[in-house]
């Protein structure tokens, strides 16, 4: 099984702190957005408090995947978890996508090697989240 | 009200790399995230029935509402005959929620006065797919005003950011060529789909 990342929404931490910050501010989602957006150290300061019951924050996002499996392994995953959606490709070859909390919930329910595959993915695009996400595994 | 697309996965970023999947192959694996501001709480609650999204939403268990005049949606076929009784109503659901967290009564239960007619904002994420359907549903001249409204926006940004893909977005006569709504239709398919042609 081999996976790779191709692409991913864009100001994943951004709009994850938006997130969390519109449940509990006054302020317009919209205005928290730019503001953070031109604030990157407090995003990292937002989303590195981010915890595990916080799921639905972790949606507002999605990845793209190609992944090289058998069908058999595809079913797997399948019966597994219902929020990745695959396209197939070519025989062995699979469009997938998901998002943050279905990554983090799938990483926390199953240790395998393509759940690490999944979170180490993403280390590149959000190094506090995959953070998150490694340390959900205890 | 007031709306905009803050993030999303554009279909070039996929399509360029398998060109032989065709855009709407492509729906489920796109995302879009839009903030949407202003709406009333009668809104928001048809916005959430619909499922295959995400929702991050202004919360009333922790976020005080200061001048609940201020921030109120009134529907314009109120406004249209006066409104007087609307206006009192909000005066004094204003005046019990005021009353009420002063008193020491947690927001969570002084909330429960609050009108339908409350302004609330959140973050809504749809896959491509969902995205479709929802404008099919909500830009359709028998869904209700205030969501239609929201629809139109959502659907002006879309456009806006991604033009070939939602030129084929709409409510659900422009997309299909006929009207699905059967006995209840509107009776104005062929102007509806002028309207949303590019």
């Amino acid at each position: 099984m081999k996976l790779r990342l191709l692409t991913n929404t864009l100001d994943i931490d951004t709009v994850v702190a938006t997130s969390m910050l519109t449940t509990t501010s006054g302020a317009l989602p919209s205005t928290l957005f730019e503001r953070l957006r031109s604030n990157p150290c407090k995003v990292q300061e937002i989303v590195g408090r981010v915890e595990a019951q916080h799921g639905s924050i972790l949606e507002h996002n999605r990845f793209v995947w190609e992944l090289e499996a058998q069908i058999d392994e595809v079913n797997e995953i399948l019966l597994d978890t219902s929020f990745l959606t695959f396209t197939k490709l070519s025989k062995d070859q699979w469009l997938l996508s998901g998002n943050l909390r279905t990554i983090a919930e799938y990483y926390q329910q199953k240790d395998s090697l393509f759940t690490k595959a999944l979170v180490d993915s993403i280390f590149e695009v959000t190094p506090t989240l995959h953070q998150f996400i490694r340390s959900l595994r205890r | 009200m007031k709306v905009k697309l803050i993030s999303f996965l554009p279909l070039a970023a996929i399509q360029t790399i398998y060109s032989q999947l065709s855009w709407r192959q492509l729906l489920p694996h796109l995302s879009y995230t839009f903030a949407i501001e202003k709406i009333s709480r009668a809104c928001s609650h048809q916005l959430v029935r619909h499922r295959v999204a995400s929702f991050s939403q202004q919360s009333q268990r922790y976020i005080t509402i200061k001048k609940l005049r201020e921030r109120v949606v009134t529907p314009p076929s109120i406004e249209e005959h006066n409104g007087e009784e609307f206006n009192d109503l909000i005066s004094r659901a204003s005046d019990v929620y005021q009353k009420l967290v002063e008193k020491g009564v947690p927001k969570e239960d002084a909330r429960f006065v609050l009108p339908n007619a409350a302004e609330t904002s959140l973050l809504m994420t749809m896959n491509g797919e969902s995205l479709f359907h929802f404008f099919g549903l909500r830009c359709c001249n028998r869904a209700q005003w205030e969501i239609r409204s929201l629809a139109d926006k959502m659907l002006d940004e879309a456009r806006t950011l991604e033009p070939e893909l939602f030129k084929h977005a709409g409510p659900y006569c422009y997309q299909m060529g006929y009207c699905p709504e059967g006995r209840f239709t509107c009776g104005s398919m062929r102007e509806t789909i002028e309207k949303y042609s590019p």
